[in-house]
């Protein structure tokens, strides 16, 4: 009798959290599938300006030759509009440049709180900018930068001595600085202006919105202020053959994939293998991070290959179910949406209704000075700010 | 014979050897260590190969190299063992027309920096047991990666480095040949590179031809040169043994690189040497601040050992190919074999560590000038004698051109498909 009464009281306690975790699962999905306009960014205007000049500055890079904005640049929407970046020079990248544009609100639950967005096509990079700049800054692949000689290349510069001054408070320029004041000019970059943020949607774009949450299932990746879910799926994008024939870029495949990240059988495998790179795991072969839907009306050409060159290209695939891939690999919920020519136009106008002011038109471009100067009085000079204040 | 009685008997075998040694007389002054042992000068023998990176044949130039040698050949001129595949291979700075080093006072490195210090010369490096101005190599195998690596001489990241290695379809070949790999492996480019520089080795010059029994080898006036070496000059005392430098380190009061602070005039100062001083004195681990903002020169093996009596010491430089390897000294201060002469006659100079230091904490540090630096006295006919001697250590200038490099191949085209 008393077992059998345990028995009761234990089933229904079970029942009761097995309620509460469900009710407290749904609240999160529901809170993540939220899509809306994003959060306010507090910025300081000292230090975004700074962050501006060395966004465009090439001292930033190993040779000197490039700057973020070489493959970030800002009349292009924060990306190269080409199918496959450039990378450092004579690499050749093997992935599309994503946009800057919102970068600010990736990261690991930083800015947008229940939402953890990584960088990277493959998602191998997700706590903050500040990581996500040195990333940029260091790697063979993209600047090839030794971070201690840059920033003596900047303590050579009288004006960054001073402008690290006023912004920081710093005594002179340093490595540390460089990977904040970056950050803080990226947060700038954010919408501005977006018909869907402000409830301007005209009503086509908001027939293509019902379809976007219900026919079409957009939003069960695509979700958030940013329109994504943070995580990796194979979606069966075909693979783009510049890669491997170009032995250039099949490099840098193997040297970022193979030797940075360590992943294995490298030199036998002849497709991008995505989120596999992270999780090592095979059945992860691939996978891709969803990328936000913000701003797509400045960078194209899309997904992580750049292999489709327009929006009507992206819905299209999308709308026979994605490519194939081997069973197992893709993701089940690709199946063909079967949507009509009607319907595909009103998912395309919400989709730009996603996309603001071009932020890129309103950046200035900062030439990079490069002409290095002697230190004046080399012998006493202790490099800091002392040298430079009257 | 008893144990004691045997360990007599070693013992004065030794100090026979020490007595009898021709050398014994050479550092009578100057040199209170007895066991301070200098190597007689003398031929060279045929470059010594480790046990872990040996070759069959052991060629010297001028002869054909084996397959790791010329492997070491072609990775020793590609450029895709720099960063940015653009001029920073390593025959760049040290280039087969200027010597195999460079005739600038300082050593161009990658673009967007300059080095600091000058380019050495790769032949006869077999020999070296401590490679770089600081000695910070103990090998030829450690050497190269080094100063591939390094931000400001090729920017290489190792692993572009062998992703590129594997898709030149020749090198895998080459790679498969000599080391076995199935793909190339970056750490066996390196011993390639380091067979050829042994390879690149000068075995024959007037002296080592004299010193083998050939007397007509050497003119009168260099061999009146070797006496004065020997003697009066005692350049002995540091440049001794077949390679004529003891490694070991010593600040001569070299002036400090016009590169950092432009000598006469402020402004010719090279603004990317300075960068890459601070480079390295901020890179260099474990420095204190006030350091890194108050030396303005090359501490040459202080970057070593962190020791503030080892400021400003370098290892004596070998002198054998210095006909060829013009500027001389860590910063290419000196312009010819005359100035060189010329420098070691006044005493040497000051620099900036040969003046007592204090440091913030009330330590007090000794200039570092070795008391062996004193004034000669050599009359012009003597300077003329000591470089006709200097000039007959080298022989021919051991010129090769930039050999026909493997190039890239789209893998589909020649890796057969399983």
């Amino acid at each position: 009798m008393k077992a059998k009464t345990k028995k009761v009281v234990y089933k229904s306690f079970l029942s009761i959290v097995a309620v509460f975790v469900a009710a407290f699962m749904l609240t999160q999905t529901v809170q993540a599938a939220n899509i809306g306009p994003l959060p306010k960014i507090k910025i300081n205007a000292k230090k975004a300006e700074l962050g501006r000049k060395l966004f465009f500055d090439t001292k930033l890079s190993g040779d000197a030759l490039l700057a973020c904005s070489s493959c970030h640049d800002h009349k292009l929407g924060f990306t190269t509009r080409k199918p496959l970046s450039d990378g450092y020079v004579s690499m050749l990248h093997f992935r599309n440049a994503p946009t800057l544009i919102n970068t600010a609100y990736k990261g690991g639950k930083t800015v947008l709180k229940n939402k953890r967005i990584p960088w990277h096509w493959d998602g191998r990079l997700g706590t903050n900018l500040n990581d996500m700049t040195r990333d940029a800054l260091v790697t063979s692949e993209t600047m090839n930068m030794d971070m201690r000689i840059m920033q003596e290349r900047l303590r050579q510069f009288p004006s960054y001595v001073i402008e690290f001054n006023s912004a920081f408070g710093a005594k002179e320029p340093s490595n540390g600085l460089v990977r904040k004041a970056i950050p803080e000019f990226l947060k700038t970059l954010t919408s501005k202006n977006v018909p869907f943020d402000k409830g301007k949607l005209d009503s086509k774009a908001k027939a293509g919105l019902n379809l976007f949450k219900g026919k079409a299932g957009c939003i069960r990746c695509h979700n958030g202020p940013m329109f994504t879910d943070g995580k990796p799926h194979n979606t069966g994008v075909p693979e783009n053959p510049e890669v491997f024939k170009d032995p250039v870029r099949h490099v840098t495949l193997i040297s970022l994939l193979g030797f940075s990240q360590g992943l294995e059988n490298i030199m036998n495998i002849r497709r991008d293998p995505g989120y596999m790179t992270v999780s090592h795991d095979a059945k992860d072969m691939g996978k891709f991070s969803t990328p936000t839907l913000r701003e797509l009306k400045y960078t194209a050409p899309y997904m992580h290959n750049g292999m489709m060159d327009s929006l009507d290209k992206v819905i299209d695939f999308y709308n026979k179910g994605g490519g194939p891939d081997r069973p197992g690999l893709k993701d089940v919920a690709m199946v063909p949406l079967r949507l009509t020519n009607s319907e595909k136009a009103e998912l395309k106008s919400f989709l730009l209704a996603l996309s603001g002011d071009d932020i890129g038109a309103a950046v200035k471009y900062e030439k990079p000075d490069l002409d290095y100067q002697p230190l004046p009085n080399w012998v006493n000079n202790d490099y800091t700010i002392k040298n430079y204040k009257k | 014979m008893k144990s004691s009685e045997k360990l007599m008997f070693i013992l004065l075998v030794f100090a026979a050897l020490l007595i009898f040694s021709p050398v014994g007389t050479a550092h009578a002054e100057g040199n209170p260590d007895p066991t301070d042992f200098d190597m007689p000068i003398g031929a060279l023998p045929p470059p010594p190969y480790p046990v872990d990176n040996a070759t069959l044949k052991k060629n010297v130039w001028p002869s054909k190299m084996d397959a790791k040698q010329e492997l070491g050949y072609l990775t020793f001129f590609d450029p895709k063992l720099s960063g940015d595949q653009g001029p920073s291979a390593c025959s760049d700075c040290h280039n087969p027309l200027q010597g195999w080093g460079t005739n600038e006072a300082h050593s161009k490195g990658y673009p967007g920096t300059a080095h600091w210090r000058n380019s050495q010369t790769i032949v006869n490096n077999a020999y070296l047991q401590k490679l770089f101005w600081g000695g910070s190599s103990p090998s030829l195998e450690a050497q190269a990666p080094s100063a591939a690596r390094a931000a400001r001489a090729g920017n290489l990241e190792r692993d572009q480095g062998e992703a590129r290695l594997r898709l030149a379809p020749e090198y895998v070949k080459r790679f498969n040949d000599v080391y076995g790999d199935r793909w190339p492996i970056l750490q066996n480019a390196w011993r390639a590179i380091a067979s050829f520089e042994r390879y690149m080795s000068q075995i024959d010059t007037p002296f080592d031809k004299y010193m083998k029994g050939n007397k007509k080898a050497m003119s009168k006036s260099a061999i009146r040169g070797m006496a004065i070496f020997k003697g009066k000059a005692n350049c002995f005392e540091c440049h001794n043994g077949p390679m004529f430098t003891d490694e070991k380190f010593y600040n001569l009061g070299v002036k400090r690189g016009e590169g950092l602070d432009g000598g006469e005039d402020p402004e010719d100062a090279m603004p990317l040497v300075q960068i890459n001083l601070r480079w390295e004195i901020y890179g260099n681990k474990g420095n204190e601040e006030w350091i890194f903002r108050s030396f303005k020169d090359d501490a040459g093996m202080w970057f070593r050992d962190k020791q503030l009596s080892s400021r400003g010491k370098f290892r004596t430089a070998p002198l054998r190919f210095t006909r060829f390897t013009a500027p001389f000294m860590h910063h290419g201060q000196l312009d010819s074999l005359m100035e060189v002469i010329e420098f070691y006659n006044r005493g040497g100079d000051e620099n900036e560590f040969t003046k007592p230091l204090t440091t913030p904490y009330g330590e007090k540090y000794a200039g570092t000038k070795s008391p062996i630096m004193k004034k000669l006295n050599l009359t012009d006919e003597e300077k003329k004698d000591l470089e006709q001697f200097l000039l007959a250590l080298s022989a021919d200038p051991m010129v090769l051109p930039t050999p026909k490099l493997p190039q890239l191949q789209r893998m589909a085209d020649w890796m057969p498909k399983k």
